[in-house]
């Protein structure tokens, strides 16, 4: 731990506390808008730290990481409009809460939702991260094939008051998973030979469709309408969450946070998985769960606490093994090879010093973010009060532009638009459109893990069973599925 | 064919002198070119390895042109949609792309009812770098060579899979050439690139990885992987201590080379001049050293010698694919 006190003074240096400012200001912009995603950001800064020195550049990419995944909350409550999946749980409950006029209140507990998980994570990190990255190799296809199907039970959480809807628009998004390149064969599945479409239907445009084009035309049509619902156009809610709805989501926050790590640490399960278990976990746990998707400030925690725990999580087996958690971490990876930084132990050791000023910057990150957060979110919340009519366009404006630059395809803005439409429909008909993107999600990841843990076990189904880890997971599944059923079962007998 | 009339006006004849860049006096003629920036496509996504080169690259070239390069990524079909933009573009000199061998040269047949460019539609500039494909497994597993391996597959075939970065590309098709010389047959798991597959061999869920050396290089030098063999002609740097497929009896060469390309009818003199330009930063010791640090071997191949290397592994795959297509149709 010597290295830690030359690495705070790597941190704290004037050149560096100003990259830091600066990434962690450029990453909340390019989170909150659409199709910008951590992704890109991180990419989009690696010509420029060329010519920096390593920690330099490892400060500027850890900073736009970890709050472009806090930047994507500010839109996705405020407007609905989450910028990445990553944010999707959080519109859930924030968006009902900013068209009641408490958007202040949702942005402050994603705000310290977020500090707790990041803060959790790259403490876990500092403190464990070499015996728990071999979490991310016990995991295999079967495990990953049980984690998609805990991922899709999550579903019956998310469009609890509507079931029958949710799983329609579930399996429309599993139908829409299937199309592309069989990975395996290499077959075309309903390509009708667009090769846009063979890396199967895009997420992003289908994301930014569903919520963000859709919501422009929500408010450009009923004329003088907005955010805000009702006739008094108030922003009744305070600008900061009460302490006691902060102390009774800290249960919450934590269960989330650990989630959120473990399954940042498993390479290829993705951000939104881990906000959508946590989410669903936090309504399972909750004395009311028939507030949350109503405007519930713990769905607000949950999600975020998740998504922000997952940055740490995800850099677990990068730093350690060399083996990248997410796409983000994969960019990093090429990041610090640039600068003769290879990733594995050796960091720890030859490099301690810079890989600290890493995980040191991002601790800063997280404290950063969350002070410029919490100042600005009073301010930001005036965004609700803006009439539909200049609101709307300007999202489909973003909209655009976000979903072009996403590979610079004429195609998915189509899609995004096409999606639009479709995702107004849904809306005007009550049909949940988080269902369809979870699916959209978590279909390829179930097909290819299944095909694959077929592959090795030679088509024994009993693998899913015979194996401890996978074994433990399908348990958690059911017990997942029939714990609703159980209350359920018991609030009515009690009633008896 | 396009009509190359924009061209007649780009290229302006000047005057002798009016070189933008220096050491490319060997160019018989002075243009007026480059004028404007020069877009690089990518058919790969940002921060990948291909687009790490790229950006390297581009670095150094825009010094040698006196011209921004932008490179601007359009990923997507495993390289497909950005090598249609590369061969529908204007062949005006102010677009070029990297190709991927052997990538590039098999979609014209294995996708041939929906490919939407041909391979006359592009024209091979230089070859940069060749990463050999190498076979690895845990460093706990019992076998030490290339015969334990093909031991083990002929005793058992259910007990050895193997994993491939994505079908039909280079890991799967220097596998598939592994086994035909071996006259074994593999089980294959398809991945979605190096990252996953690397954590399933790690983590004993699959037997054997066939990837890249760039990409195996640090977990074999961290001695957590073995490499049984690479599959090159001779020993690569970074990892001296694995032998060749060749001295140990299976004489099997496979790799993924990168190189530009530009859209085919680009003039000649535009052509020569770009080609001086990768010359000169191929054969620069920084950006060596640069391509060194990612473990990037470079392999310099240049005009019409990577234009037959592109057509020669064209026709030996294609030769290799009517006998026994290894993509369902």
């Amino acid at each position: 731990m010597d290295v830690l006190l030359p690495a705070l003074g790597n941190v704290l240096a004037p050149m560096a506390l100003l990259t830091l400012i600066l990434g962690t200001l450029a990453g909340m912009t390019i989170g909150a808008l659409p199709g910008l995603s951590s992704t890109m950001g991180v990419a989009l800064c690696i010509p420029i730290t060329f010519n920096m020195p390593p920690e330099l550049a490892l400060i500027l990419l850890g900073a736009v990481y970890v709050s472009s995944v806090y930047g994507g909350s500010v839109t996705a409550i405020l407007l609905r409009t989450p910028g990445t999946d990553a944010s999707i749980a959080t519109a859930l409950d924030g968006y009902p809460l900013a068209e009641a006029g408490r958007g202040g209140e949702a942005l402050g507990m994603a705000t310290l939702g977020s500090l707790f998980g990041g803060l959790f994570s790259v403490i876990v990190l500092i403190a464990i991260a070499p015996p728990l990255s071999t979490v991310a190799l016990a995991f295999g296809p079967q495990e990953y094939t049980v984690l998609a199907i805990f991922g899709l039970v999550t579903i019956v959480g998310v469009a609890s008051d509507r079931p029958l809807k949710g799983v329609l628009t579930a399996a429309v998004g599993l139908v829409l998973a299937a199309v592309g390149l069989d990975a395996f064969t290499g077959v075309q599945r309903f390509t009708f030979g667009q090769s846009e479409l063979f890396d199967g239907v895009p997420l992003l445009p289908v994301l930014i469709g569903l919520f963000s084009v859709s919501q422009a035309f929500n408010l450009c049509v009923p004329a003088g309408g907005g955010v805000l619902t009702g006739n008094e156009q108030k922003l009744k809610g305070r600008s900061l969450p009460l302490w006691h709805d902060v102390r009774r989501s800290l249960r919450t926050m934590l269960r989330s946070s650990v989630i959120g790590s473990v399954v940042g640490i498993l390479p290829g399960a993705g951000t939104s998985i881990a906000s959508f278990i946590s989410y669903n976990e936090a309504r399972r746990h909750s004395p009311t769960p028939e507030r949350f998707g109503k405007g519930e400030l713990e769905g607000v925690a949950a999600s975020e606490s998740a998504n922000n725990a997952v940055t740490g999580g995800t850099l677990i087996p990068t730093l350690t093994l060399g083996i990248p958690g997410n796409a983000v971490t994969a960019v990093f990876v090429g990041g610090l090879t640039i600068h003769g930084l290879i990733p594995g132990p050796s960091l720890f050791t030859d490099h301690a010093e810079t890989t600290y000023t890493l995980i040191l910057s991002l601790l800063f990150a997280n404290v950063l973010f969350a002070i410029l957060g919490l100042w600005v979110c009073r301010y930001l919340v005036v965004v609700t009060k803006v009439p539909g009519a200049v609101l709307g366009p300007m999202i489909l404006v973003f909209s655009v532009i976000g979903t072009y630059a996403l590979r610079n395809a004429v195609f998915d803005v189509w899609l995004a638009i096409g999606f639009g439409v479709v995702g107004y429909f849904m809306e005007r008909w009550r049909y949940p459109a988080a269902p369809l993107v979870i699916a959209l999600i978590l279909g390829p990841i179930l097909e290819v893990n299944f095909r694959r843990s077929m592959q090795i076990s030679h088509w024994d189904l009993t693998t899913f069973f015979t194996r401890p880890l996978s074994l433990t997971l399908c348990l958690l599944v059911v017990l997942a599925l029939a714990y609703p059923l159980w209350t359920q079962w018991r609030r009515r007998k009690l009633q008896r | 064919m396009r009509v190359q009339s924009n061209l007649l006006r780009t290229i302006v004849l000047g005057a002798a002198g009016t070189v933008l860049v220096g050491g490319l006096s060997t160019s018989a003629l002075a243009v007026d070119y480059p004028s404007k920036p020069i877009e690089m496509i990518v058919a790969f996504g940002a921060g990948g390895s291909t687009d790490t080169m790229a950006r390297i690259f581009a670095k150094y070239a825009e010094k040698e042109l006196g011209e921004r390069i932008v490179v601007v990524n359009r990923p997507g079909a495993g390289g497909e949609i950005g090598w249609v933009h590369l061969a529908n573009a204007e062949p005006d000199g102010y677009t070029l792309g990297l190709i991927n061998s052997p990538v590039v040269e098999v979609y014209p047949f294995t996708r041939e009812e929906t490919v939407g460019y041909s391979l006359d539609e592009i024209r091979p500039l230089a070859n940069v770098i060749t990463d050999p494909g190498v076979l690895a497994v845990a460093a706990d597993s019992p076998y030490q060579t290339l015969d334990d391996f093909v031991g083990a597959v002929k005793d058992d075939p259910e007990s050895v899979v193997i994993s491939h970065e994505g079908l039909g590309g280079d890991d799967h098709l220097a596998a598939l050439n592994f086994a035909e010389e071996a006259g074994i047959d593999l089980s294959f798991v398809a991945y979605n690139g190096n990252a996953e597959a690397t954590a399933s061999l790690l983590g004993g869920h699959i037997t054997a990885f066939e990837g890249n050396m760039s990409e195996a290089a640090s977990q074999i030098q961290e001695g957590k992987v073995r490499g049984l063999a690479v599959w090159s002609d001779e020993r690569v740097e970074p990892i001296a201590d694995v032998p060749t497929g060749k001295e140990q009896g299976y004489d099997v060469q496979a790799a993924a080379s990168r190189g530009f390309a530009v859209p085919a009818g680009v003039p000649q003199e535009v052509y020569d001049m770009l080609l001086a330009v990768t010359r000169e930063v191929v054969e620069d010791p920084e950006f060596r050293a640069e391509m060194d640090q990612l473990n990037m071997p470079i392999n310099a191949i240049y005009g019409q010698d990577y234009v037959d290397f592109i057509n020669d592994s064209h026709d030996r795959l294609k030769s290799l694919w009517e006998k026994d297509p290894w993509i369902e149709q």
